[in-house]
């Protein structure tokens, strides 16, 4: 039997908004073992983005367990949270958010600054990771010098290079065309079979073709 | 990753030009004006600091009680020297000094020179160096005289001895090198350009060894062991006992004090430019605080822009203290590069400054201290300005920043606008001080001073100008330059020789006043352009007249009542009053009048003054004068000061108040300016959207200027109010030390609240115009 990775026992989210209480994520049950490449459906407002961000744990279950590896996420101090997160978890958005002030190469490089990586180590982590993606010759653009696939590849080339062992997608093509959504899903499938497990949240049925799984929620319920 | 934040760093400045430059030049402004302010202090701070015994020497001042009150003067009978370091213990040396100026010439080469005529003690009191001879045979021959290297080489030149050699002093004695010592340091309390043993001039001056008179600068040192405070109570108690008199007593004030503590009031130390020191201190935080405050509202209000990167950043593992490391690293970046232009500032403005306040200052960016303060400057002002910023932008969660939900600003919205009104509120503090500290100047330089100061030229009594007084006079009245010419024993603006022992018609000087006295010659009164209100003038004959005596308004009050006239007064010999002049201002212009007795006689004066026609030019006056001069008295150098300019020189340390507030206001101001501007800037682009909206809907330019304007004119509102108060509080107490002051009037309020309205008005509308008139298309187009 595989490991599991990710294990929710009925967790929920809900936010005050006003004198209201709403309920973005209602008792979801699921489990994600190691190697699988699920995708998240549902309309505009279903809870897939709080879903990601609560399992990226950038955000917070406000209800319920969640065991990340083996260790109680919602038991544990944000210290030891964000130490999990830095070691396992990759995160890859719409929007890219791609650092403008960096170039490429210092773009990819980020996430290892904050892993404390030796200079020479990061040097060549880096190399390898542009190499990989055909960006060799980018990696002294900056962002706005890139095309929105282009920019994607980085996000992606960003959050591969810690060498997690979860990627969390939102809507990674959401801001591409077609033929450019088409290679990054390509590109999914490929990391995916190279043994990382992907979680993505996707409008496109084609996009969530590429899962292993598909999940969907609907008000914050997996129906 | 240092590395990392450094190129984010200088990324973000280049990619945003306007706010980088408002940040930087208004932190170098606030730096550069800091450091202005502290190369000052360190130079007021550094007086008689290079003389080595500073906890061992004193110099003696009397605290003296006249009418119930104690009057400081800088002045101690001659023997009491001699008496301290007999009779105390714990006095080591002690010197007796008296400062003359000397006319020293060789040759055509003449020059005067200041110094003091002294005691042997007095060189190792003060440590003197000797380059030339030394100093235990130094005042061996009783015509000996030791002058500084510098005015050796004046005299003689460059790699000249100029020991041994004779000296003509005063065109008539001889005196004898008997060594060159280093120069003094710059800034000394009492400068010297020579000493000379002191019964060279005391000599057969019989009043100079008795208890009687008060007239030497007294100065000891105390033996390493001794307690201040017994030596201090010993000191006076024994002028009590050599005078036999309990009005007066002589004290002990530190070497260290000189400068800086000179005040005194009714026998208590109360400061004196220390209290300049600690306001311009205090001036140049708050600048520096105007400035910082610039920095965290420019940093804040742009958090929009840099919330996208707090998210990815936090996203891809980076802790809250990495992030604020990060952002006080960029503050500490951006303070560093204030201070490399503020050190170009400084190149320039350092001349100016220093011909503004009179001084020599040099950056002196060789001195380690001098780098290593201006590098605390730049370290604490950025890690302080960067403070807020950078816990307010780390403080952002990821999720909500990369939704692209707006950041919830309300907190620092508050902060930022109390920064404004903080900043805003000082800046219209100064505004009113300034326009006080002027008025006030002002007033008292419009004093009536019961002389006219204008027109007046006062050459110091040398050589034969007594002797040949007629001749002189009648010659100088013959150029039409000069329509009247006078001798008093005293300057007209000083306090001088003064007494309180008199008895007269019905009565005694029972209160104890300090009476003034001054011996003059007949036409004095009328060159100083004094007002004689009862009786007649001096004849011009002095022997003649040597018995009548004319005396102020408020010593006739003195005498009682009835006129004055007639009156006799006794001072040993009897005079009779035959004439009351008006009171008249000298010494401290902002008191009263205090009663003056003038004697017909001008045979001791110190000072003739000579009443210039206004119709003739000034260079022209002086050439006529000095022609006159040369013919009578031609052994000496011709030095005329003016009046009025010694007159303005009584306010010098106000003067300088005054035009330090000035330029603090302005550029107070303009550094709030920059950091308005700048808020006000992002303020239109964070609200863009909303004003292209309102434009859709039909709004007009000015109703959205009026929009944009609206929020920043209340803040500045806001600042009167609370300005008011302060500057209210603050003025009233500065004007306090005045007895002769102006009183605050409303109006200044209103103008400075209507400048600093008008100021950001200026500031404010150029960025809401600009956004008013933008085309709406572009702005909704962006969402």
């Amino acid at each position: 039997m595989k490991n599991i990775l990710v294990s929710l026992n009925e967790a929920t989210r809900t936010v005050n908004s006003g004198s209201n209480k709403v309920t973005l994520l209602d008792t979801i049950n699921l489990n994600v073992e190691e190697g699988e490449f699920i995708s998240l459906m549902g309309p505009s407002g279903s809870g897939k983005s709080t879903l990601l961000n609560c399992i990226g744990m950038l955000d917070n279950f406000t209800g319920g367990g969640y065991t990340f590896l083996g260790e109680p996420v919602h038991s544990m101090k944000e210290k030891n949270r964000s130490k999990l997160y830095k070691e396992y978890i990759g995160f890859v958005f719409q929007a890219y958010h791609l650092i403008d002030e960096l170039t490429v190469y210092e773009n990819i490089e980020t996430p290892l600054l904050y892993k404390n990586i030796k200079s020479s180590e990061r040097k060549a982590m880096v190399a390898d990771m542009l190499d990989r993606f055909n960006i060799v010759g980018k990696k002294d653009l900056f962002p706005i010098q890139l095309s929105g696939g282009q920019q994607q590849l980085v996000g992606i080339a960003r959050a591969l290079i810690g060498q997690p062992k979860l990627i969390l997608a939102d809507e990674p093509t959401g801001n591409l065309n077609s033929k450019q959504s088409e290679e990054i899903m390509e590109l999914f499938a490929q990391l995916n079979k190279e043994g990382v497990t992907i979680i993505q949240a996707t409008h496109s049925e084609s996009n969530a073709a590429y899962g292993s799984r598909i999940i969907n929620l609907l008000d914050g319920k997996i129906v | 990753m240092i590395l990392n934040y450094i190129k984010i760093a200088f990324r973000t400045l280049r990619k945003n030009k306007g706010y980088s430059f408002l940040n930087i030049f208004g932190l170098a402004i606030g730096i550069t004006c800091a450091s202005l302010i502290f190369l000052w202090v360190e130079d007021e701070l550094s007086f008689d600091s290079e003389f080595e015994k500073q906890d061992q020497v004193y110099y003696v001042p009397t605290h003296q009680e006249y009418d119930g009150e104690w009057r400081t003067f800088n002045s101690t009978p001659g023997p009491f020297a001699e008496a301290m370091k007999t009779e105390i213990p714990g006095v080591a040396k002690a010197s007796r000094t008296k400062h003359r100026d000397l006319l020293f010439s060789v040759n055509d080469n003449a020059i005067n020179s200041g110094g003091r005529f002294v005691d042997e003690d007095f060189i190792t009191i003060f440590s003197l160096k000797f380059v030339e001879g030394n100093a235990k045979e130094a005042f061996n021959n009783p015509e000996a005289i030791v002058i500084t290297q510098e005015t050796a080489e004046q005299l003689y030149g460059k790699n000249t001895k100029a020991i041994g050699k004779v000296l003509k002093v005063d065109n008539t004695e001889n005196y004898l090198i008997s060594g060159v010592i280093e120069n003094l340091p710059k800034n000394v309390t009492f400068p010297i350009n020579w000493i000379a043993p002191f019964e060279r001039w005391s000599g057969d001056k019989e009043w100079t060894n008795g208890y009687g008179s008060f007239f030497a600068d007294t100065f000891v040192e105390l033996s390493p062991e001794a307690d201040f405070n017994s030596v201090d109570a010993q000191v006076r108690s024994l002028l009590e006992k050599k005078t036999g008199d309990n009005d007066s007593k002589a004290f002990l004030h530190t070497i260290k004090d000189w400068h800086l503590r000179a005040h005194f009031e009714n026998g208590k130390q109360v400061g004196g430019r220390i209290d300049s020191v600690r306001l311009f201190t205090i001036i140049a935080l708050i600048i520096l605080l105007i400035a910082c405050i610039n920095f965290m509202n420019l940093s804040t209000a742009r958090s929009e822009k840099r919330a996208n990167e707090v998210g990815v950043r936090k996203a891809m593992g980076s802790g809250r203290t990495r992030l604020i490391f990060q952002f006080i690293s960029e503050a500490l970046i951006l303070a560093f590069i204030a201070s490399l232009v503020s050190v170009l500032f400084l190149f320039v403005l350092l001349p100016q400054f220093n011909l503004l306040i009179e001084k020599d200052l040099v950056l002196g960016l060789s001195q380690p201290f001098h780098i290593v303060f201006l590098l605390g400057i730049t370290l604490v002002c950025g890690i302080f300005a960067g403070l807020y910023p950078a816990f307010y932008l780390s403080s952002f969660k990821p999720v909500e920043v990369l939704k692209g939900l707006k950041v919830t600003q309300g907190s620092a919205n508050y902060i930022r606008k109390g920064l404004v009104v903080g900043q805003f509120t000082i800046s219209i503090v100064f505004i009113i001080c300034t326009i006080l500290v002027y008025q006030q100047l002002q007033h008292i330089k419009n004093r009536d001073l019961g002389f006219d100061k204008d027109q007046l030229i006062s050459l110091n009594v040398n050589g034969t100008m007594i002797e040949k007084f007629d001749v002189i006079k009648q010659d100088l009245i013959q150029t039409g330059a000069v329509s009247s010419v006078g001798l008093n024993n005293s300057g007209i603006l000083n306090g001088g020789n003064n007494g309180s022992n008199l008895t007269w018609t019905g009565g005694t000087n029972t209160e104890d006043v300090l009476i003034f006295f001054r011996y003059i010659s007949s036409d004095f009164l009328e060159t100083a352009g004094m007002e004689l209100v009862e009786g007649r003038g001096f004849y011009e004959n002095m022997v003649k007249d040597s018995t009548s005596v004319l005396i102020t308004e408020s010593f006739a009050k003195l005498m009682g009542q009835g006129s004055a006239i007639g009156k006799k007064i006794d001072r040993g010999d009897i005079y009779t009053v035959v004439g009351v002049v008006k009171d008249y201002l000298f010494d401290d212009m902002y008191g009263q009048s205090d009663p003056v007795l003038f004697f017909n006689y001008h045979g001791e004066a110190s000072y003739m003054y000579l009443k210039t026609n206004p119709k003739i030019g000034t260079s022209d006056v002086l050439s006529k004068i000095e022609a006159v001069m040369k013919k009578h008295n031609p052994a000496f150098p011709f030095e005329y000061s003016f009046v009025d300019d010694a007159f303005n020189a009584k306010f010098k340390s106000e003067q300088l108040v005054g035009k330090l507030s000035q330029l603090f206001a302005l550029l107070a101001i303009l550094i709030s300016c920059l950091g308005l501007f700048g808020l006000a800037a992002y303020t239109a682009e964070q609200r863009s959207k909303e004003i292209g909206v309102r434009k859709v809907l039909g709004a007009s330019v000015s109703g959205i200027v009026k929009l944009l304007s609206k929020d920043f004119l209340k803040l500045v509102g806001l600042a009167i109010v609370i300005a008011i108060p302060v500057a209210w509080y603050v003025m009233d107490n500065w004007l306090g030390n005045y007895a002769y002051r102006i009183e605050i009037n409303g109006w200044i309020f209103v103008i400075a609240g209507i400048v600093a309205i008008v100021i950001a008005m200026v500031t404010v509308s150029f960025q809401a115009i600009k956004a008013a008139i933008a085309n709406p298309v572009d702005s909704l187009k962006t969402e």
